[in-house]
């Protein structure tokens, strides 16, 4: 099914290209960021390197892969080595590697909640100097914050994904219910069809990075940073009052189980995912289009999904009093490690993916580009690019400290979400889970 | 014994065959699994009979660019530290089992506690010697951790089935005007072979399976060992759900080597522990 | 005097052939015949457990990893730990999860030796090969098998479970509720434990021969008293190491835990020493405190088989 559904990206990215010829041309507001498409850099040419690229998950396709290979091939004659870390060994294996300059990658993607995690022990080599070239303040801010510390920058944005709310036109239609406008419809509208056993909510217990934008429209928030020190906040009223809003709708609405995570959420609303009440609404990144559709076999006899627009729609979701509510921006930071041998390489590297070309083909490929000059292209080229900008404007960050990770590795969000999923008493488990944050987060 | 018994042997005979196919079973879905498209799998009533004899499964493992390599890697590295650790161990069973030495308790102590050593915390500064050593992403690296770390248990093993075998006949053969060498070679030797193949098959499970380490010292796609290979195979990507048809035959294709190896050496695998420990 | 004379030579004379042996062989060859085995170790462990004892006294996270020079704190990471009520609560959880797992496979894989022995051979084959094809599974596999049957959806122990009258499972997840979590993970690891178990015993019980079990028959012994008296002594040995082992296995059990904690459960509440550790170290970089605990869990497991592993030095001695 991956395989299937990354050459159907990869087929739609050709066929992008094509577009991208008419489209790019644009977004020429700023002329200085074309300077740093890749181009021949005498600087680069003094010797050839072979550096490697850790790329996390299979979120970035082969199509940019090989790109990537043959550009920095032709640019520096070294080659370029692609590594995919899955993403539940990217905390141990950046640990492990980024310190020994002997396998160092030289250039590494890094969750951007992770960021903070290896940017403060000075794992990610200072590029301040170039931050400008590569595109300076039309980067997406949010992200440039979370990888630098004081005013280095160290980690760059490389993409942004944004949370949309995916459902089912022929569901709703059938249960007589519309898109809803404001966060409490959300709930009324599914609670609505599951009781006609229409369908429901793919609410997975355990997706947090979903439900915390119910924590964050009621203005609520995971932690906030006094100056010197972050401090949990599950437990301020406003995130108490997200988080039993976000209760109700898992206890009325949800066909998701306790223990699911967001990576079953994608598939969520095809036809046959479920047994007994299908899903009606979901909640996935804007990708999410791939894996969305009508199913049918092709020639291998393997399932692929094609869009349907009849039977399938998207929407950002609403804030409590209408509008789009913040949701979680995922997406992911990139680097060059400290220890690098290859300083010049992983330079030459960052400009070919910063450049106006790459930049283009991320926004084609649906994965939000790190640079927002395009984000034209990517709203129109995209799919549901126009809904996904809306939501990315709308989006927030988890908390920019260095124990983050160790707090997503510990999978304490996770826990949080399923406690509450399973109907425990919403204050008591936000001041429990305030107190596991509060003991990891500042490192 | 089995004569009293027999009034209750058709019971029990039963009762033998109810376990046999419960320990079976797992086995037996995974491999009924393997056969089944995905349409299938995913309905809500089992199949129960690879009917479909469907091959894209497997098609679908082979035709993973990962496989063949991992295939390779896990082979090469449990056929190196196989027979390195089987000599070495052998070598020390030999010492401790026949001469009496200083140092001795402290080296048979030795063995056993590394044994109780938790490894998880030791991932780290095991990289950084396989690293330190140039040897990350590579067979000898991976191995050299392998062997230290099978190494306590085969000697032990090994260490009862030696002492099963009395010193006399070997000072019988030395009469005879062998060379203690000679002597060894030819008395003591053949009567251990059914001890080196039980502690082999010890030795090569556990290397075989294991992937913790693994994941930490072999970082590359390219370097993956099996067990590595199906973690990630078997994980739901990102863009979509587990392929259970394909996972399965992917388990199916691990466990293979293991079952015909274990097939082979079946006969003499537990008659040898138990002589081993019996006569330790 | 005369006497003295032979009496000293017949007193000299055994040494001259013993003594060139132990004197020129026995010194050198049994250390050059561990030199290689005591090589692996140092190699593979030596630098990894010298690096462990001195870190689990020295402050060592992720700013040390990454160059920062590491200072000494004594005993606080012990002292941390010591103090920490999760770290006693997963030290509980992994005695009472080895104890019940370990009894549980001990059990029942003696009583299926003794099936073995009480049924006709063509049924005990089958038995035997049941038994053989489930321990060569790899954990990897037989865990991603596992998974697959007790999937929520669409696995087979929920859709077989459901025909009992009243029950109704599809749908049902064994891996949210701690409790199911771990009697989940014992269950798959006593059925990959139990073949071991089960055809060491039987191997074990062949050597019972048939003269001793005839002449504690004719003598009246019964079923129980034949078991007692007959079979458990000449089996102890067996049993010893076989105990020991099951306990040393299941205490440390990692890759099972870990993967079942992939395929759903998340977080600490599902933790044994092994993933906790693991997580401690490499999952949050706190290498000073997991180093600690790895320590604190060693002087553990050998407080826990000081008896066993005294045992088996005394019967090595004897």
């Amino acid at each position: 099914m991956l395989k299937m559904t990354r050459g159907a990206v990869a087929l739609a990215a050709a066929s992008a290209i094509v577009l991208a010829g008419c489209s790019s041309s644009g977004s020429d507001d700023e002329p200085t960021t074309d300077s740093t498409a890749g181009g021949g850099e005498p600087t680069a040419e003094a010797q050839a390197e072979d550096i490697t690229l850790w790329l996390m998950g299979t979120d970035t396709p082969d199509t940019l892969i090989d790109y990537l290979k043959t550009e920095y091939a032709d640019v520096n004659g070294g080659e370029l080595t692609v590594e995919q870390i899955g993403w539940g060994d990217a905390i141990s294996s950046l640990t492990t590697a980024l310190p020994d300059s002997e396998n160092t990658p030289d250039v590494t993607e890094v969750g951007n909640t992770q960021s903070a995690t290896f940017t403060t022990v000075g794992a990610f080599m200072d590029i301040t100097d170039m931050y400008d070239e590569l595109g300076g303040d039309s980067l997406i801010q949010g992200f440039v914050e979370a990888g630098s510390v004081g005013e280095q920058r160290l980690a760059l944005p490389y993409y942004f994904g944004s949370r949309m709310v995916w459902y089912r036109k022929d569901l709703y239609e059938q249960g007589g219910v519309e898109v809803p406008t404001d966060l409490a419809e959300v709930t009324e509208v599914n609670a609505s069809l599951m009781d006609d056993g229409v369908g429901g909510f793919y609410v997975p217990g355990q997706s947090w990075r979903d439900g915390i934008s119910w924590i964050f429209a009621n203005g609520g928030d995971i932690a906030t940073y006094d100056g010197s020190e972050w401090t949990a906040t599950l437990s301020s009223p406003e995130s108490i009052t997200g988080m039993e809003q976000w209760q109700e709708l898992f206890m009325e609405t949800s066909v998701a189980q306790v223990t699911d995570d967001d990576s079953t959420a994608y598939e969520a609303i095809n036809d046959g995912f479920l047994p007994g009440t299908p899903a009606a609404t979901t909640m996935a990144p804007n990708w999410a289009y791939w894996s969305l559709g009508d199913i049918a076999e092709n020639d291998e006899g393997e399932p692929v999904a094609t869009w349907n627009e009849e039977k399938f729609g998207a929407y950002a979701l609403p804030g409590v009093d209408g509008g789009v509510a913040p949701v979680f921006a995922g997406g992911s930071n990139i680097g060059i490690s400290a220890s690098t041998q290859h300083p010049e390489g992983a330079k030459t590297l960052m400009r070919i993916i910063f450049s106006e070309e790459y930049q283009t083909m991320l926004a084609e490929n649906g994965l939000g580009p790190a640079n927002l000059d395009y984000a034209d292209t990517y709203a129109e080229v995209a799919a549901m690019g126009d809904i996904a900008l809306t939501a990315a404007e709308n989006a927030k960050l988890t908390p920019a400290a260095p124990g983050w990770a160790a707090i997503e590795e510990a999978k304490i969000m996770e826990q949080y979400f399923a406690a509450v999923a399973e109907g425990g008493d919403v204050a008591d488990l936000a001041v429990e889970y305030d107190d596991q944050i509060n003991a990891l987060i500042n490192g | 014994m089995t004569t009293k018994r027999s009034p209750l042997r058709p019971l029990f005979t039963v009762l033998a065959l109810v376990l046999a196919v419960m320990w079976v079973f797992p086995v037996y879905w995974m491999v009924n699994s393997s056969f089944q498209t995905s349409a299938t799998i995913s309905g809500l009533t089992p199949t129960w009979l690879p009917t479909s004899g469907s091959w894209t499964n497997y098609r679908a493992v082979f035709s993973d660019s990962t496989f063949s390599g991992a295939l390779g890697m896990s082979l090469a590295v449990t056929g190196i530290a196989l027979v390195v650790c089987l000599v070495f161990a052998f070598l020390g069973a030999l010492a401790v089992s026949r001469f009496r030495f200083r140092g001795r308790k402290s080296f048979v102590l030795a063995v056993i506690l590394v044994q109780m050593l938790p490894a998880e915390a030791m991932f780290i500064a095991q990289y950084k010697m396989i690293s330190g050593l140039g040897l990350l992403n590579s067979i000898a690296g991976v191995s050299i951790i392998y062997i230290a770390m099978v190494v306590p248990f085969t000697l032990w093993m090994l260490r009862g089935f030696v002492a099963g075998v009395p010193a006399d006949l070997e000072e019988a053969a030395m009469m005879d005007g062998c060379t203690r060498f000679g002597a060894f070679m030819r008395v003591t030797f053949p009567l251990l072979a059914p001890g080196l193949v039980a502690s082999g098959v010890y030795a090569y499970l556990q290397v075989w399976n294991e992937f913790a380490l693994a994941s930490v010292i072999l970082t590359s796609d390219q370097s993956e060992t099996l067990p590595l290979w199906l973690r990630n195979f078997a994980q739901p990507s990102s863009l979509g759900m587990i392929e259970w048809g394909q996972v399965m035959a992917g388990s199916t294709l691990v466990a293979i080597p293991v079952i015909v190896f274990f097939m082979i050496v079946q006969g003499r695998m537990t008659s040898g522990l138990v002589g081993g420990a019996v006569k330790g | 005097m005369t006497t003295s004379a032979p009496a000293r030579e017949l007193l000299d004379a055994p040494p001259p052939p013993a003594r060139p042996r132990t004197r020129r062989k026995r010194p050198r060859l049994p250390y050059l015949l561990i030199a290689p085995a005591l090589l692996a170790l140092l190699v593979g462990m030596g630098y990894p457990l010298g690096w462990q004892v001195l870190n689990s006294f020295r402050e060592y996270g992720l700013a040390q990893q990454f160059g920062e020079a590491p200072a000494w704190v004594g005993l606080d990471n012990y002292i941390a730990l010591l103090t920490d009520g999760g770290f006693w609560s997963v030290l509980i959880k992994s005695v009472a999860f080895m104890a019940v797992t370990a009894l549980a496979t001990m059990v029942i894989g003696i009583g299926l030796a003794v099936l073995m022995k009480s049924i006709p051979s063509w049924s005990r084959i089958a038995l035997q090969i049941a038994m053989l094809v489930a321990w060569a599974m790899p954990i990897v596999a037989q865990m991603t098998v596992w998974n697959w049957l007790i999937d929520d959806r669409n696995g087979v122990l929920n859709y077989l479970l459901s025909y009992l009258p009243g029950v109704d499972l599809v749908g049902h997840n064994w891996l949210v509720d701690p409790w199911s979590f771990f009697a989940v993970a014992s269950i798959i690891i006593t059925w990959a434990s139990v073949p071991f178990v089960a055809l060491s015993v039987y191997a074990g019980l062949t050597q019972v021969s048939e003269e001793v079990v005839e002449a504690a028959q004719l003598d009246g012994a019964g079923g129980f008293q034949m078991l007692r008296r007959v079979t458990l002594p000449i089996l102890r040995p067996i049993l010893v190491i076989l105990l020991l082992l099951q306990l040393i296995w299941d205490l440390r059990v990692y890759a099972q835990i870990e993967l079942l904690q992939g395929f759903g459960a998340a977080g600490d509440k599902y933790d044994l020493l092994g993933t906790y550790i693991y997580g401690l170290g490499i999952g949050q970089g706190h290498f000073g405190v997991a180093a600690a605990a790895a320590m604190i869990v060693l002087v553990f497991t050998i407080a826990l088989s000081w008896f066993y592993v005294r045992e088996l030095i005394k019967e090595d001695q004897s």
